[in-house]
């Protein structure tokens, strides 16, 4: 007599393995970063070119998404005051495993040039466990190309679940 | 070019005359009135019945040596093309003035709102005076004149025993 249960949980068993060596493999192709941007003041402007076509950041797979929910990476950018931080936690909430958060910048790291003021987040890691920390007045756009290409690498390093 | 001036003398006096108050002709298109605190929603109405029906911002000066608030409610008038400035002096001690969002609704309450924060004045009338920009704010209201920033940046946010932090301390306070 056939045991439909252990027959499935055969299946089921294979697919899943099936899917992990399928994960190794198809990671090796992992070539494109889908990025959310969470910008405040001149964070926006100063990452300008790095759009444009000058330093053309779709040319590493870097591509601006519109939803936190396609998104695999966060940039911070810009000084962070209590109140926008929490959207930025909101939006990290939201973004699907694994994820990655930027901080960009001298004012997103320490609060920078306003280390004195009483409205910007001074500790970036308080509030979001930040992944790499490029520093700059505003950082070059070389310095997020070479952080992005480190994610690249690490990607392949992940643990299979 | 003599029409425009006969027009303009002819507001000042308008308007003297009808919000019972002096006008000083500061500049080219911009008059300034200061009238007393309690007559704020009147002059305002009146202000507005006149033309005025643009309300710019409500903005907030702290004379720390003479005890008191000055508040300026900044209108605009279309019709005129000439700005208004209503000034008057509250006690810094009590801060508290009569609500204008009778006269102009939502927008007039998101002035006072920020005035309400930055300064602690407390607009009578308005019923929502929460926090615009600074969520979770301990500390005394931030524009005063008196609240020193960075004594209490240091003392909130920084700790003197992380070696990491101890250059901030080194600034002049």
């Amino acid at each position: 007599m056939r045991k439909p249960s252990l027959f499935l949980n055969q299946i089921i068993c294979t697919a899943s393995d099936y899917m992990i060596t399928k994960k190794k493999v198809m990671r090796k192709f992992v070539r494109a970063v889908w990025v959310f941007n969470w910008f405040n003041s001149c964070g926006f402007t100063e990452l300008c070119p790095v759009v444009g076509s000058r330093w053309d950041m779709e040319r590493f797979g870097m591509k601006a998404v519109n939803s936190p929910r396609k998104a695999d990476a966060l940039f911070i950018a810009g000084y962070q005051t209590p109140k926008s931080i929490k959207r930025a936690q909101q939006i990290y909430e939201q973004m699907p495993n694994p994820k990655f958060v930027f901080a960009l910048g001298a004012c997103t790291l320490t609060g920078g040039m306003y280390w004195d003021s009483y409205n910007t987040i001074k500790r970036l890691e308080d509030y979001l466990p930040v992944f790499m920390y490029i520093p700059g007045c505003p950082p070059r756009p070389e310095a997020i190309y070479d952080a992005v290409f480190k994610v690249l690498e690490h990607v392949e390093e992940l643990p299979d679940k | 070019m003599a029409a425009i001036e006969q027009e303009k003398t002819d507001l000042v006096e308008v308007l003297s005359s009808e919000l019972d108050a002096s006008i000083t002709l500061k500049k080219e298109r911009r008059m300034w009135v200061e009238i007393d605190s309690k007559k704020i929603v009147d002059v305002c109405l009146k202000a507005l019945q006149l033309g005025f029906e643009h309300l710019s911002t409500i903005s907030a000066v702290d004379w720390l040596e003479e005890g008191r608030f000055e508040l300026v409610y900044h209108l605009w008038s279309y019709k005129y093309r000439t700005s208004l400035n209503i000034k008057t002096k509250i006690d810094r001690n009590k801060p508290s003035i009569s609500s204008i969002n009778s006269i102009w609704d939502t927008y007039a309450e998101t002035c006072e709102r920020e005035c309400h924060e930055l300064f602690g004045i407390n607009f009578e009338g308005n019923s929502n005076l929460t926090p615009l920009f600074l969520e979770d704010w301990q500390g005394p209201p931030p524009f005063l004149k008196d609240f020193n920033w960075r004594e209490y940046t240091l003392k909130e946010h920084y700790k003197e025993e992380n070696p990491r932090e101890q250059v901030y301390f080194e600034v002049k306070k």
